[in-house]
């Protein structure tokens, strides 16, 4: 096929406006009238809450409302899996940051006061800070249910038998740190009553229409009445997919009647909301000496501290892909999901996936390095194929290019050229220097039994160009123009003249989260179906206007013409005047069901997965052995991306998750000790800085058509990040003899490593 | 964030009779890149905050005689940039890792020394460049060596009235080398986890250190010379590298750090010997 804007190099629709700072995120916004809002939250990680007193805050002049759990009109719990976070605390508070009362005042400043006016009187309890300890049966409690959310125990194969069979076994514990998304907009927004009484609630997130059932549920209030705006989003990366603010606001703005504005200050969100679950997971990998492997006994611990949220499908989704892409007869894999007062954990860019590569990858290399082996050989030799078994026990039966991305990691500058980025610097003979690779998948979507869908609707306007609506958001992704491109492509028709509307329960239909790496894969192909049924309602009213058959016309570039007269053709301005004159202008929708695995495993809803994507990753690194400390000089991102829709937006995604992954690797960790967080701002919390970047991020796509996708298209939202953190730690090992088996490998952390060795050596 | 009142002198004269009549009660404003952020965490006691934005007689480098003289409010970005202040390379170096371009662009020197922080990465520099500080008030002025101004973490030796109006620092002398290391948690925006300044006076052939100077920040309440290690170095070749751990090794016995989040006390303590290890190394001098 011939394409005019897919894989072409588009610039992103909504560029001039934020790089112009025109761009209105929701915390940009402002209404006459509007109070601000403020939360009171828990200080202590685990407390019963004896009472709460509110009268010395309502008496404050300037305080116009002052809410508690008494105000929750309906279900006074969320979470998008079980519903076990309170809106506001009622008896219990189970991680300091817990919301226990909020305020709305006609200033920031009167808020804030009249937040410490309340009084709150608290039975301390017993912080549960260790996920392994907490499943003890005598633990105290979390959750008078317990404090394990879920297990899941997967077997295949005879896992004895298996290591029975191996020449080596390799037997070792990682542990990957609490993560922060670090986000530039803070969880921000306004909430307000329309005059017709909607709720409308402004604030970003992953998913509008999910946000709009969840309030729904804790307001009482119909759907209908509730509208819920969520973009464009100064950034998310899975830390805006729960809800945050959106409720209390709610409430706030029913209580008062008025517009209600919070913007979260960064240690309150940092300390308040969403992290990646710290894992602990001990892994026994059993090989033949030819490199075959055998057996894998896995065990991860999940901390998914205080709240459920999506704690139970981040656990799954670690097992599935727990065992690499690798073709392994005997496997056990057991996980917990543990409740614990060390904040909340949830979604994050990887759901769970970077935790268990780190472990599965640092494994790999070991063992390549132990038998001898190339490591990108011993990787080939076990790779999964379409068609074969997967390590929990289901075909996979669509295209997973693991082989070409093997192939084309090993042909990369980075990978051949490597020589030149390894040894001991000459002038400086503490400096060593590394390669290290690793190898990731992950599944695309919800996974089975989970509802997966998305709808678009595509309208003609009355000048002739389209309006394209779609449920999910703009993340900084690039969702607009990927949709904008899909649907110029599907319409032949100047990207220039469609308009993309998102994000909105009012103005776009349901097209699932933004988020699992399925915004541009669903909402792509759902456009394109509601483009293809454009399209033949536009030949409908061309076959009118040019007295012939529909099956005569054909359309291109914004007119519709007779396939054996092409001076015989009409505009679609010229549709659009004869439409509205027979009765309206063209509406066309598509609905798209993210195709999902036949069978599930069993014990562990969600998994399968149907559609994967495979990502390999090369690092190169130096480490300063008198200083401990790591860096990233070089990278290369191999990503099976089907058709590339968009290579910048493309290369955004990969070299952003590399360095995301480079952060995870080295540096981010947000420490909780008892219970309280002690980097609570990006002075203790390391981020990388454009001075910490590696000079050249090199991305490869595996362009293999997904004949599933628009265009041929797959999702590569997180995977860019998924290997990073191993590639990295595999690195130091290659430059500096020493195995990383706790991320993030801080500088003190490799150095106390370095010392362990050199005490070994003597 | 509590509520203050605010006063912008036109005159340092003006500003020493503000200072006078609130006695410890008024928080000097220059930059701001600190006390910005501790107003609005709250971390202010006083009630007033004095703006010396407007004072240019406190703003500038110039050279007399054999010092150059920058004024408290001169940033770290402008002493980069001076070609003045190449007269004065290691605290060249260390502004230069201050911060981010936009704390270098507005943060300044008398802020960063003022602060008395631990982790000041101009302290060291200064130090070792023996560098004198001119304090003034309504009741006189008076010049100190740096290193008595501080006397513990975010303490100084400055009276409730005073404030600091010059900065002298010697220029170096010729064939005197030196070099400013700053270990951060990352490359840039980073807080000290230790920093370490120095300065030898070296004959280029035979390598026999006259005079050496040794400063060590965030290792210690405040920033400390090594004395010992000074003396130990003056007069003398280091020919291998053994001896340059043997020196290196008393450095870390000098310091007494803190654990905190961004390290611990142990990982401090090598850290200032390794810094120095590797920056003598990059030195030559062995």
């Amino acid at each position: 096929m011939d394409l005019k804007y897919v894989g072409k190099d588009i610039p992103r629709v909504d560029a001039y406006e934020k790089v112009t700072g025109t761009t209105k995120y929701m915390s940009d916004l402002s209404f006459d009238g509007m109070l601000w809002g403020k939360v009171l939250r828990s200080i202590h990680p685990h407390a019963l809450i004896k009472s709460i007193d509110t009268s010395k805050a309502k008496a404050l002049p300037g305080v116009e409302a002052v809410v508690t759990w008494e105000d929750v009109p309906g279900l006074n719990g969320f979470g998008i899996a079980i519903q076990d976070q309170p809106v506001l605390c009622k008896d219990k508070v189970r991680y300091a940051g817990d919301a226990v009362a909020a305020v709305a005042a006609v200033s920031k400043e009167i808020a804030e006061e009249a937040a410490l006016l309340i009084e709150v009187e608290y039975e301390v309890l017993p912080v549960v800070d260790d996920p392994i300890r907490a499943i003890e049966p005598d633990s105290p409690k979390v959750h008078e249910s317990g404090n394990i959310l879920l297990h899941t125990e997967i077997r295949k194969g005879d896992i004895d038998k298996g290591f029975d069979e191996a020449d080596l076994i390799i037997e070792n514990t990682y542990y990957a740190s609490r993560q922060e998304h670090a986000f530039l907009e803070t969880e921000d927004g306004i909430a307000l009553i329309e005059e017709d009484g909607t709720l409308t609630v402004y604030a970003g997130s992953h998913y509008p229409h999910r946000d709009q059932l969840q309030l729904s549920r804790c307001l009482n209030m119909p759907v209908e009445k509730i509208r819920v705006v969520s973009s464009p989003v100064g950034g998310a990366f899975g830390g805006k997919d729960e809800l945050t603010i959106q409720p209390i606001m709610a409430l706030l703005a029913l209580k008062t009647g008025k517009p209600v504005k919070m913007v979260m200050p960064r240690e309150e969100s940092i300390i308040s909301y969403w992290k990646r679950h710290p894992m602990i997971m001990i892994y026994r990998t059993g090989v033949k000496r030819d490199g075959t492997l055998v057996a894998n006994d896995v065990k991860v611990y999940a901390d998914t501290g205080a709240y459920a949220s999506l704690g139970g499908p981040i656990l799954n989704l670690a097992l599935e892909s727990s065992c690499g892409l690798y073709r392994i007869p005997h496997v056990h894999i057991d996980g917990y999901s543990v409740y614990t007062n060390n904040g909340i954990s949830g979604a994050f860019r990887g759901f769970g996936v970077p935790q268990v590569t780190f472990a599965m990858e640092s494994q790999m290399d070991i063992i390549a390095e132990k038998l001898g082996l190339d490591p990108i050989e011993f990787r080939r030799k076990n790779i999964l194929k379409k068609g074969e078994v997967a390590p929990i026990g289901h075909h996979i039966t669509t295209d997973v290019e693991s082989e070409a991305v093997l192939d084309a990691m090993e042909g990369s500058r980075l990978w051949r050229e490597r020589e030149r980025y390894r040894g001991t610097d000459k002038n400086r003979p503490w400096i060593k220097r590394g390669v290290g690779l690793a190898l990731s998948w992950q599944g695309m979507g919800l996974g089975v039994g989970l509802p997966d869908f998305g709808d678009a609707v595509i309208e003609m306007d009355p000048d002739g160009g389209f309006i394209v609506r779609v449920g999910c958001v703009e993340i900084g992704q690039g969702a607009m123009t990927v949709y904008a491109q899909v649907a110029a492509e599907a319409l032949r028709f100047p990207i220039e003249r469609i308009r993309v509307v998102i994000g909105d329960t009012r103005n776009a239909p349901d097209a699932g989260p933004t988020t699992a790496s399925r915004a541009a894969y669903v909402g792509g192909k759902a456009i394109f179906l509601a483009a293809e049924e454009m399209n033949e309602k536009i030949k409908g009213y061309a076959s009118g206007m040019l007295s012939v058959s529909p099956d005569e016309i054909e359309i291109d570039d914004g007119s519709a013409y007779v396939k054996t007269a092409k001076d015989k053709r009409v505009s679609y301005e010229e549709i659009s005047s004869y439409a509205i004159e027979r009765g309206g202008l063209p509406v066309a929708e598509g609905h798209f069901d993210l195709p999902t695995a036949d069978k599930a495993i069993e014990g562990a809803f969600g998994l399968p997965h149907h559609i994967y994507s495979c990502c390999g990753q090369i690092a190169a690194v130096e480490v300063n052995t008198l200083t401990g400390q790591a860096r990233v000089t070089d990278g290369a991102v191999v990503v099976d991306a089907g058709t590339v829709i968009n290579q910048g937006g493309l290369e955004g995604q990969s070299e952003g998750g590399f360095v995301m992954g480079t952060g995870y690797a080295l540096t981010e960790d947000l420490i909780i000790e008892n219970g309280v967080v002690k980097t609570p701002n990006f002075s203790t919390y390391i981020i990388p800085t454009s001075k910490d970047m590696p000079s050249s991020i090199e991305t490869i796509p595996v362009t293999n058509y997904e004949s599933t996708g628009p265009f041929g298209a797959k999702g590569i939202g997180e995977i860019g990040m998924v290997p990073t953190a191993p590639a990295v730690t595999n690195a130091i090992y290659d430059a500096a003899d020493i195995r990383v088996f706790k991320i993030p490998a801080t500088g003190e952390r490799i150095y106390e490593l370095l010392k362990q060795k050199k005490g070994e050596n003597k | 964030m509590k509520e203050f009142d605010y006063f912008r002198p036109s005159s340092l004269d003006e500003c020493l009779k503000l200072l006078d009549q609130m006695r410890g009660r008024a928080r000097i404003l220059a930059g701001g890149t600190d006390l910005l952020v501790r107003l609005k965490h709250d971390m202010i006691r006083e009630d007033n905050i004095v703006d010396i934005g407007r004072l240019d007689e406190l703003h500038g480098v110039h050279v007399d005689g054999g010092d150059v003289h920058i004024a408290p409010l001169t940033t770290h970005n402008e002493i980069v940039e001076s070609g003045l202040c190449d007269e004065v390379p290691v605290l060249k170096k260390a502004c230069a890792q201050v911060g981010s371009p936009q704390i270098r662009n507005r943060g300044t020197i008398g802020g960063n020394v003022v602060n008395a922080s631990p982790a000041g990465d101009t302290i060291p520099a200064l130090s070792v460049h023996g560098a004198h500080v001119k304090l003034k008030s309504i009741d006189g002025e008076r010049t100190i060596p740096i290193e008595e101004l501080f006397t513990g973490p975010g303490r100084t030796a400055m009276r409730d009235n005073e404030i600091l109006v010059d900065i002298v620092v010697p220029t170096i002398a010729n064939g005197e080398i030196g070099f400013f290391k700053k270990l951060g948690q990352r490359n840039a925006m980073a807080i000290s986890i230790v920093n370490i300044a120095v300065i030898l006076s070296m004959n280029r052939s035979s390598k026999i250190i006259e005079r050496a100077a040794v400063a060590v920040g965030s290792a210690a309440p405040t920033v400390i010379r090594c004395i010992e290690v000074e003396n130990l170095m003056a007069g003398s070749r280091i020919d291998s590298a053994e001896r340059l751990w043997e020196i290196a090794m008393k450095i870390r016995d000098r310091v007494s750090p803190i654990s905190d989040v961004r390290a611990s006390a142990r990982y401090r303590a090598e850290m200032s010997a390794n810094l120095f290890y590797e920056g003598m190394l990059e030195l030559g001098v062995i």
